[in-house]
């Protein structure tokens, strides 16, 4: 196994600690919509939820570097360029992940100082962590981005693939430097925020899965890389074409001109249309191979891949995307619910289909079986669902309520809080939780655990 | 056929990306000339010295902040530079206790707390007056930071993130100056009660 | 917009995606199994569809850019499982599906 793969197995089993983090804070965030009295004066919802949102950003991104470290010798045919700095940038990723948490959990707050944004907390969220932190993160996506682009440059050829990817890093890159200043205008503050979180999860994030899964199915199906290529240009083509100017949609209640109300609207509802293709890809590739390789997860978590992200993203998109219907539905449960069905179909289950990839080769497996991975699936996904379910209908009772009916003001809130279907989605969405978390934890095991126990088989013994 | 070439779709995905690329920088120069402070969608940092109101337009169809009289907030009157450092210095103490992470901000943020657009608006303040024993609505709402933990009314309580006096008035300033933004209607009825047909 | 009609034309709205999805589904389903009974699956999908985009252009408050939007969408929608499927097929056979 080369360095670079040696580091990728680091990143994706960070990757899946920092999930279970994410799953335990989640789990905790739920508790304080049922119990208000929990951990008052000790932590607050605020610190776990930021536990939870900060660990998705960074357990995915671990992913993805796992994903790209895996795949990159196969690409290029040799070592990535600075894989050194690479080795050494990940424990120091890692440990500033966690010093930050131990501040989160510990400091929590300062004094209202910009000695308190360098150090302890910046307060927008996803990028709460403070700046020193930051220049960490930073340094680390520019060490990513040179052992792509270097490489290429090293070994004097590049795939399509690779091309794409590389190209990729520079939006990537530059946008996290977002996560810098502190504006004091919070209509320019979100214009710019979007910027990073939008032009990431809806641009740049999914043109970098889009060039993952792409490596991976042509690992799983030994698809032709022309094939794969051609189609990884379309959904490039698509994405970026509804997704730069779908920007928008979080453009028409900060502040800006109403014409984004149209533009938005528009682009972002023409969003579902590649996620379709999509799904019709995916169903096509699992039909064609009748569903047959030797590694089940990852080609399920790659179909999963396809249906969560046009479900999520798509479906439940749709849904709010409209202006007229997004005055109602904008920041309330009913995003939430969007939000964790997208991040799961998109991202999520692309880097678990990742995991399996690697195993498989690592533990040097013929094939990937057992009933781990299928339990880690349904609970995962069945969890997942219920509780996006759950959030939708508190969701649609909060944008009923509090502001169809209720009038959007403090007790209009309280008011759509209170009510029973609301307390029934808050509820059920801690049950649903308690499923996903137990998902999580088969997962782990399964992945820790696949190919490395022996079964001995009892010889008889001899007649005498 | 050229569309079987992967360098076909190769360059659609090039020209796509460019074009919308260059129309969302335009439109990012044409937005950020309306969103700057005093610019025609978001108010002068002066606004907090002035009476802020949230009317029905017939002409636009959604409601939009209306600016009135003379209301200095803690019965002083900011020169334009005061001001703007009065809000500087209430994003900082926003960001330093990371409200967004409890409350939304123009419907960005948790979930867990109320939304703070128009909570300069909110017609909740007028029984703070009685439950802080303040006089005036910002001197109330400035009690209310500095302690929300004695002036819970409801189950979900705001914890006290030690919010000095200054940042109290800083706060309140900039959720004063926030509230007469032009939201394009956001949220929706602000203070109506809309009975179901 | 009346409460009632917001909650009403957004679950319209997914429903409309969500039939998409079913029809994208029965429609490939169908060409790779050569299957009757998945096509007319597909079809009673897209009935939906076409029945939930009519719905809402004729009986909601959306104003009439956002119905020709509906409209576009939806006639959209009937086009990118075939498109994509005979693109598919074409790419696949003509370079082999495998490496």
């Amino acid at each position: 196994m080369s360095r670079s793969q040696g580091l990728a197995v680091k990143y994706l089993a960070a990757a899946v600690l920092f999930f279970g983090v994410m799953t335990a804070s989640g789990l905790m965030s739920a508790v304080y919509y049922i119990d208000p009295n929990f951990l008052f004066g000790l932590l607050h919802f605020s610190t776990a939820k930021m536990l939870h949102i900060d660990t998705m950003i960074i357990w995915l991104l671990m992913g993805f570097m796992g994903a790209v470290y895996w795949f990159l010798p196969e690409e290029f045919g040799c070592e990535p360029a600075g894989i050194w700095a690479a080795e050494l940038l990940f424990w120091v990723f890692v440990a500033a992940v966690l010093v930050v948490a131990a501040i989160f959990v510990f400091v929590q707050w300062g004094p209202g100082t910009e000695t308190t944004l360098w150090l302890f907390q910046q307060g927008r969220k996803y990028v709460e962590a403070p700046r020193w932190a930051a220049v960490g993160v930073a340094l680390v996506m520019l060490v990513f981005a040179w052992n792509v682009v270097g490489t290429a440059v090293r070994a004097k050829r590049i795939t399509g693939i690779m091309a794409v990817m590389s190209v990729n890093m520079v939006p990537l890159v530059l946008l996290y430097l977002i996560a810098f200043p502190k504006i004091d205008n919070m209509a320019v503050d979100l214009y710019w925020w979007w910027w990073l979180v939008h032009l990431w999860v809806e641009a740049t994030w999914e043109i970098l899965i889009g060039c993952i899964m792409a490596l991976a199915v042509m690992k799983l199906l030994d698809t032709s890389r022309k094939i794969v290529e051609g189609w990884l240009y379309i959904e490039v083509g698509l994405v970026l074409g509804t997704g730069i100017l779908g920007l928008g949609h979080h453009y028409f209640w900060i502040g800006t001109p109403d014409y984004w109300l149209g533009i938005g609207g528009l682009f972002s509802a023409l969003e579902p249309l590649p996620l379709l293709g999509m799904v019709v890809h995916a169903i096509y590739d699992a039909g064609v191979h009748r569903m047959k390789t030797t590694n089940r997860p990852a080609f399920y978590w790659t179909l999963a891949e396809a249906f969560g992200n046009f479900l999520g993203g798509g479906v439940f998109g749709f849904m709010i995307t409209l202006p007229q219907l997004n005055l109602f539905a904008h920041g309330t449960q009913w995003t939430v619910s969007h939000g964790h069905f997208a991040f799961w179909g998109a991202y999520a289950c692309g880097v678990l289909a990742v995991c399996y990839i690697a195993l498989q080769e690592r533990r040097r497996l013929a094939a990937v079986e057992g009933p781990g991975w299928i339990w880690a699936f349904i609970l995962l996904n069945g969890g997942l669902i219920g509780m996006v379910g759950s959030l939708l209908v508190a969701g649609m009772a909060q944008a009923f309520f509090e502001r169809a009916i209720g009038g959007s003001t403090l007790d209009a809130f309280i008011a759509g809080q209170e009510n029973a279907w609301f307390q029934l989605g808050i509820y059920t969405r801690f049950g649903f939780g308690l499923m996903f978390s137990a998902g999580y934890v088969v997962l782990a095991w399964n992945l820790l655990t696949l190919g490395r126990r022996r079964v001995v088989v009892a010889q008889p013994l001899p007649a005498e | 056929m050229h569309y079987d070439d992967p360098k076909f779709w190769r360059a659609g995905a090039v020209s796509t990306t460019v074009v919308m690329a260059i129309v969302l920088v335009m439109l990012t120069i044409d937005s950020l000339a309306a969103i700057t402070a005093g610019g025609t969608h978001v108010p002068a940092y002066s606004v907090i010295n002035r009476h802020i109101d949230y009317v029905y337009s017939d002409k636009f169809g959604r409601d939009m902040p209306v600016l009135g009289g003379e209301e200095p907030l803690f019965g002083r009157t900011r020169s334009e530079t005061e001001a703007a450092a009065l809000i500087g210095r209430g994003k900082l103490v926003i960001q330093s206790r990371a409200c967004m992470d409890c409350h939304t901000f123009m419907g960005n943020g948790a979930y867990f707390a109320p939304d703070l657009t128009k909570a300069w608006l909110d017609p909740a303040w007028d029984a703070w007056l009685a439950i802080t024993g303040a006089d005036t609505k910002d001197e109330a709402m400035a009690r209310f930071l500095m302690s929300p933990d004695q002036f819970a009314t409801w189950e979900r309580k705001m914890p006290n993130l030690a919010i000095t006096r200054d940042e109290a008035e800083a706060t309140v300033a900039y959720l004063k100056w926030m509230s007469a933004i032009d939201t394009n209607g956001f949220p929706i009825h602000f203070g109506r009660i809309k009975v179901e047909q | 917009m009346t409460p009632g009609a917001f909650l009403a034309t957004s679950g319209l709205l997914g429903l409309m995606v969500l039939a998409a999805g079913a029809y994208g589904l029965g429609y490939t389903a169908s060409q790779l199994k050569r299957s009757r009974r998945w096509a007319l699956a597909a079809a009673a999908a897209y009935a939906v569809l076409a029945i939930d985009a009519a719905v809402l252009i004729a009986a909601t408050p959306l104003t009439p850019g956002w119905k020709i939007l509906v409209g576009a969408s939806a006639l959209a929608y009937l086009g990118i499982p075939p498109l994509t499927w005979r693109y598919l097929q074409r790419t696949h056979d003509q370079k082999g599906a495998h490496a």
